[in-house]
């Protein structure tokens, strides 16, 4: 079922605006690219229900919304190694990641994930769209992404 | 008297906040807010109502499917749609997926947390370990190897502080009574439902095409079937789904029922606390013949008023005198008034917040405290969840349900009257699994046996298109979710939605207080807690998480003062 070594998770709840910045960016971005750069997804707000997905591929390219206080279209870029390491203001679905990233480390079944993170200024609970803040800087996440992805795949393919 | 604070963030959603006030070492009153607000109903307001299934279904991470499934019910229920018999079934099979899933998650991954000390498995002899997890069960994974392996491999973790649920917990905590060994079984066991709940969604894969979010259908389901379909689901991927449902019900009944039994002899003493109201309310669902068939409901409907298993009354989501959410400790403005109480067809959502702004130390419970509005069933706080299914399936005398809930209390040796408690809650969420991934194995046979027959319908297309609609129409549909009655009520105008209001389980659980001041659920299921340690009650979290309240908690603590003293994120 993997056509790559590499799979975009997009992460968020497309209900509350800004907050679903992770599914707009991964619907828009698997029409945009070159098949074959890597798999894509839509996690929604789901937690365990993306342990498969997570067992199944070595490199995780992971983007959410933050709330951490920076402006608005900030973008950061994480390695996370451990639950604790992932923002803690991360949006409201963290609660269940944190727990299965808990979970694969105690299995000794961590991918490598490569977190990109964008701050937000607040969750709009009554939007499917996003604010023009955060589209005007979703080229530069996706270029940053792409980058990342054909780095991976590349990488991916060598041999050991 | 000390004023307790219990704001947990959601595991997926919402916020939920427990007030508690203590006094000599119990709990006298509690409060619970709803503190976060989604206004799902305003973004569905004008859309096309076959679509409102995909917006419901990411209002939460976990019950997806449930949403969806009241959704494209109460679309069809308006526009009289007759479904296929193996679109039902599907969803059935789609319903007891979730319905196992969800239950197996919860009292590993939350609700163990609160009885097994995680910590307290590092001093657990494996070779005891072994012969206590063998004399329970036959499950495979028991051998003293096994249990050693695993306790040297959490013992490197301990050791590096890097993991969240090691460090966090009230471990040590003087209410967890396990012996090691037991808790040693118990953590090996969450690492295996980890591993084992990744399996079963792969049933909603299959039927709903894609997880998470799976897509649903108005008139039917969006799949094709057939034995020999190549590109559909044929009898490879069928075998594949069968081969999964055996796995859950082996897994429910040589891990999770074992683990739930050998547990629950050490706190017996929960079998009197938290019950709370004694009213319970079913919607019902899991139909053998057709969702509008109530009568061959596996989840029989119908509703018990005080702990009385000698009356079912019945249930009737249509009548504007039953189910109607009041407001008047809600963040909301009705245009009648606060003293009103409207039926959901009727049911209006304007947001009038008069809280405090935050952060605050707390909230003033004697005006609004909450966004969640208040729902009574011809006036009486319900319960919903599988407390209440276990209890009116029993008292239904259905012998499924007897057969399980007699064993167990025969096991246990406790009265029928330990069920309605927090121990009791827990229980039957483990007892109704054992029947789920039962019925799910007969609604695959039924669906296999329908294919044979050469009955390939999985969708009614006869009224999809909105021209062959009424220029107005309303339905309502309903579900068992994990969490209890679930209804969608919608009203079709011109096409287009007009009002859609949902009404789930937490609101009926989790609601403030009625007009009469009357509690709901998890406020009526605190009174009375023993409170061993202010600065570490565990006790709520037992009882709250009982209820399966579909989030984690942080829980903020304060002094008599009222002042903010600690911080404890609780897994």
């Amino acid at each position: 079922m993997t056509s790559s070594p590499v799979l975009i998770l997009g992460i968020g709840n497309y209900l509350m605006g800004d907050e679903g910045l992770g599914v707009h960016f991964v619907n828009q971005l698997k029409e945009e690219v070159e098949p074959g750069l890597a798999d894509f997804l839509d996690g929604g707000t789901a937690g365990f229900q993306l342990m498969e997905y997570l067992e199944s591929y070595p490199n995780i390219i992971m983007i959410d919304a933050t709330l951490d206080g920076k402006p608005a279209g900030t973008i950061q870029k994480v390695k996370p190694r451990f639950s604790k390491d992932f923002p803690s203001a991360m949006s409201t679905h963290e609660i269940g990641l944190k727990d299965l990233v808990e979970g694969l480390l105690l299995l000794g079944k961590m991918p490598d994930i490569h977190l990109f993170i964008m701050s937000i200024e607040k969750i709009q609970p009554l939007s499917t769209l996003l604010s023009p803040e955060i589209e005007i800087t979703l080229p530069k996440l996706k270029r940053e992404v792409i980058e990342l992805a054909r780095h991976l795949s590349s990488h991916a393919s060598q041999p050991a | 008297m000390a004023r307790i604070v219990v704001d947990p963030i959601t595991r997926i959603e919402g916020h939920l906040r427990i007030e508690a006030e203590i006094n000599n070492g119990k709990i006298e009153e509690a409060y619970s807010s709803g503190t976060m607000v989604r206004l799902i109903e305003e973004i569905l307001r004008g859309r096309d109502p076959r679509d409102a299934w995909a917006f419901v279904g990411r209002v939460c991470g976990v019950c997806t499917t449930v949403h969806s499934l009241a959704s494209i019910r109460a679309v069809e229920d308006a526009l009289k749609i007759v479904v296929p018999p193996n679109a039902e079934l599907v969803r059935n099979l789609m319903f007891c997926a979730q319905n196992i899933h969800d239950h197996v998650v919860h009292f590993y991954h939350l609700h163990a947390l609160d009885w097994v000390d995680v910590v307290s498995a590092l001093k657990a002899d494996p070779k005891k370990t072994s012969e206590i997890a063998q004399s329970i069960s036959h499950w495979p994974k028991s051998s003293p190897g096994y249990f050693s392996d695993l306790q040297k491999r959490l013992t490197k973790f301990v050791e590096s502080g890097q993991l969240g649920i090691f460090a966090n917990g009230y471990w040590g905590h003087p209410a967890y009574k396990l012996p090691a060994e037991i808790n040693l079984i118990g953590v090996a066991h969450y690492l295996e439902a980890l591993e084992w709940q990744k399996e079963i969604v792969k049933v909603h894969t299959i039927f709903g095409g894609k997880k998470p979010h799976p897509n649903f259908l108005v008139g039917g389901m969006a799949c094709s079937i057939s034995l020999d379909d190549s590109s559909g689901i044929n009898a490879e991927r069928l075998a594949y789904v069968h081969q999964l449902l055996k796995q859950a019900k082996e897994f429910v009944e040589q891990v999770y029922i074992p683990d739930l039994l050998a547990i629950a002899p050490y706190y017996l003493d929960w079998g009197a606390i938290g019950g709370g109201l004694g009213n319970y309310l079913v919607y019902g669902d899991l139909s053998t013949s057709s969702y509008t068939d109530t009568q061959n409901y596996k989840f029989p409907a119908g509703a018990i008023l005080n702990k009385d298993l000698s009356k079912i009354h019945e249930v009737d989501l249509r009548n504007d005198s039953e189910v109607q959410e009041f407001i008047p400790h809600s963040w909301y403005e009705y245009a009648g008034g606060d003293g009103v109480g409207l039926h959901p067809w009727k049911g209006e959502t304007k947001l009038n917040y008069t809280g405090p702004k935050p952060p605050f130390d707390h909230l003033n419970v004697e005006e609004k405290y909450s966004f969640l509005k208040t729902p009574r069933w011809k006036g009486n706080a319900m319960e919903v969840g599988p407390l209440a299914r276990v209890l009116v399936g029993y008292a239904s005398g259905r012998e499924d349900f007897k057969e399980v809930v007699d064993s167990t209390l025969s096991k246990l040796n406790v009265p029928a009257t330990a069920l309605f408690s927090t121990l009791g809650r827990t229980a039957a969420r483990g007892l109704e699994t054992i029947l789920v991934s039962q019925w799910a194995l007969e609604f695959y046979d039924q669906l296999i046996g329908n294919i044979k027959s050469g009955d390939t319908r999985m969708a009614n297309m006869e009224k999809f298109k909105p021209e062959t609609w009424p220029a107005s129409a309303m339905g309502v549909g309903h579900t068992e979710a994990p969490r209890g009655a679930l209804a969608h009520w919608i009203d079709i105008e011109d096409q287009k939605i007009k009002n859609y209001q949902l009404v789930v389980p937490s609101t009926w659980n989790a609601s403030p207080r009625d007009l009469e001041g009357k509690p709901s659920a998890y406020e009526s299921a605190l009174k009375d807690t023993p409170i061993a340690d202010i600065n570490k009650p565990v006790e709520i979290l037992r009882t709250i998480h009982s209820f399966d309240p579909c989030l984690a908690c942080a829980v903020h603590l304060y002094d008599e003062d009222g002042k903010h003293v600690n911080k404890v994120q609780v897994l």
